[in-house]
């Protein structure tokens, strides 16, 4: 481990709540209580119909690699003990627009393509900050 | 809706330029570098700092403002100036909303700059920066993503993997803009590179090597914005802001969720731009066909490409292959960066691609010179970072 600290997540008022849940290692998303629409990053507000009545929900911590970089040069140097480090972008499974970007775990960027099913993974640095880690799914066999 | 401000195009031009030196350490403070560039682009047009009453700028809190630059200049009654938040998705907004002060007489003549130590004091890649405050940078920072060159490598990744698009088109833009740079006794850059020094060049954030990178530079850069009628009386012949255009708000990643579909910006491989263009087009009623030269924001070398397409010169995902056809060369049919642009020349964050195009069009390029460059469009940074863009259409003036 580096002995830089990490970046904290820096939780604003919309989020914090959000970042408790993960603390659980639990991934919530927002749903609209008036048209229920799914919302993720958090905030208080729908886009589609504006209402501010909405509620948490469980997600279901799955989604699709859309795209990633694999960092060479750490851009801060709490990361210069893991790179070369790989971060994705994800497409979750709960509803199409909503994305979420997360480190690769148990796997090579090598074998990253686009589509690949995904699944959270929850893990904690050392000093304590929660991270959404994301874990390509084995290959399905025949039913 | 508005008429897509065609009153705008024609009412105001650009009438001086001016630059610092680039450099690695310029050894001064922003507010030095600002004056010193505002009375360069002032001498330029002709005109003294008493001529000014309007002032503009953009940062990110890593820069001079206008009320510590216009005072030390002795412009301390600015009828109207402007202090933006951001980086080079604003940076031709500025000169756009400077053009609608002078337009609507709020101002007569604007000077727009952008200062920066990016190199000595404020590097973009954030290292060692305090911790983070942003919407999306909360999810982001944890993980290690950080910097625009690790967005912009997501983003253009997208690409590689929905349309071909190869290491070795990436290259052509490094490439044919170091050629250009040769020409230009400002660009930091001169050194001519080939293929084989891109491809291998140190890996930073795959697919991005260091050569696919702008340079971070110290610097200034400033132009004076002035009535296209009084234009007509100064030192050089004026350029036009034919039409200017900015918006666009939302980053891939902040996308808001708003039905069964997702939102159109959620797709990395079209960028603000596509959005942009044709309210830009049609403020100048011009296309892309008339398009003599372009500089196009070059933050990475797949900012060229995407924007390539998005602007209308090629098919969407053909921005690869019309780089390698030839087309983006000082001799080709859409000349690219003719002063070697961020990749080269020296990143001063949107404004000095501003300053080569008025300088395309008033025929004084010397050996980069695009022959009969009457159109320009110069383009700022297409999104996927701080959401939407910023554009102007040149035109040379009578």
């Amino acid at each position: 481990m580096s002995a830089h600290r990490r970046p904290r997540p820096a939780a604003d008022r919309d989020s914090a709540a959000w970042w408790e849940a993960l603390r659980r290692h639990e991934f919530l998303l927002q749903r609209c209580a008036d048209c229920g629409v799914l919302r993720f990053p958090a905030r208080e507000v729908c886009a589609r119909c504006r209402s501010f009545t909405w509620s948490w929900i469980p997600a279901r911590g799955t989604g699709r690699v859309v795209s990633w970089v694999v960092t060479h040069h750490a851009v801060h140097p709490a990361f210069a003990d893991e790179a070369p480090y790989t971060v994705l972008h994800v497409a979750l499974d709960d509803a199409p627009g909503l994305f979420c970007h997360g480190g690769l775990t148990g796997a090579a960027p090598g074998g990253l393509h686009p589509d690949l099913p995904v699944r959270a993974v929850f893990t904690d640095v050392a000093d304590g900050t929660p991270l959404l880690l994301w874990r390509p799914e084995p290959a399905q066999g025949p039913h | 809706m508005g008429d897509g401000g065609r009153a705008l195009s024609e009412a105001a031009a650009i009438a001086g330029i001016g630059y610092t030196p680039f450099s690695r350490d310029s050894g001064v403070s922003t507010t030095t570098l600002a004056c010193a560039a505002i009375l360069e682009a002032l001498a330029d047009a002709g005109l003294g700092a008493d001529d000014v009453d309007g002032i503009a700028t953009h940062r990110v809190g890593d820069s001079a403002p206008p009320w510590v630059v216009g005072p030390a200049l002795g412009i301390d009654d600015p009828h109207w100036y402007l202090d933006q938040f951001g980086g080079g998705s604003v940076s031709h907004a500025v000169i756009g909303q400077a053009a609608m002060a002078v337009a609507t007489g709020m101002a007569t003549t604007a000077v727009c700059y952008r200062a920066i130590n990016a190199r000595s004091e404020f590097r973009p890649g954030g290292q060692g920066r305090a911790p983070v405050g942003a919407f999306d940078l909360q999810y982001q920072a944890p993980h290690g993503l950080l910097a625009p060159v690790q967005h912009y490598a997501v983003a253009a990744r997208a690409h590689m993997l929905a349309y071909g698009t190869t290491r070795e088109h990436l290259g052509h833009v490094a490439v044919t803009q170091r050629a250009n740079a040769a020409a230009n006794p400002r660009a930091v850059k001169r050194d001519p590179i080939g293929m084989d020094d891109h491809l291998a060049s140190r890996r930073i954030a795959e697919p991005f090597g260091l050569l696919d990178c702008c340079l971070e530079t110290d610097g200034a850069c400033a132009v004076v914005v002035t009535s296209a009628e009084r234009a007509r009386d100064l030192r050089h012949p004026p350029v036009d802001i034919a039409a200017a255009a900015w918006g666009g708000g939302h980053s891939a990643y902040s996308s808001a969720a708003r039905g069964p579909a997702p939102p159109p910006h959620a797709n990395l491989t079209t960028s603000s731009a596509a959005r942009l263009a044709p309210r830009l087009y049609a403020m100048a009623g011009l296309g892309p066909r008339d398009v003599d030269v372009a500089e196009i924001y070059d933050c990475f070398t797949w900012t060229v490409l995407v924007q390539l397409e998005d602007y209308g010169f090629c098919a969407k995902g053909e921005g690869g292959p019309y780089a390698a056809s030839g087309a983006t060369r000082l001799t080709g049919e859409l000349p690219v960066n003719t002063h070697g642009g961020f990749l080269s020349e020296g990143y001063v964050h949107g404004i000095n691609h501003v300053a080569e195009a008025v300088q395309q069009l008033r025929g004084e390029a010397g050996e980069r010179q695009v022959p009969g460059a009457e159109v320009a469009l110069t383009t700022g940074q297409p999104g996927h970072v701080l959401a939407g863009t910023s554009a102007l259409l040149l035109t040379a003036g009578r």
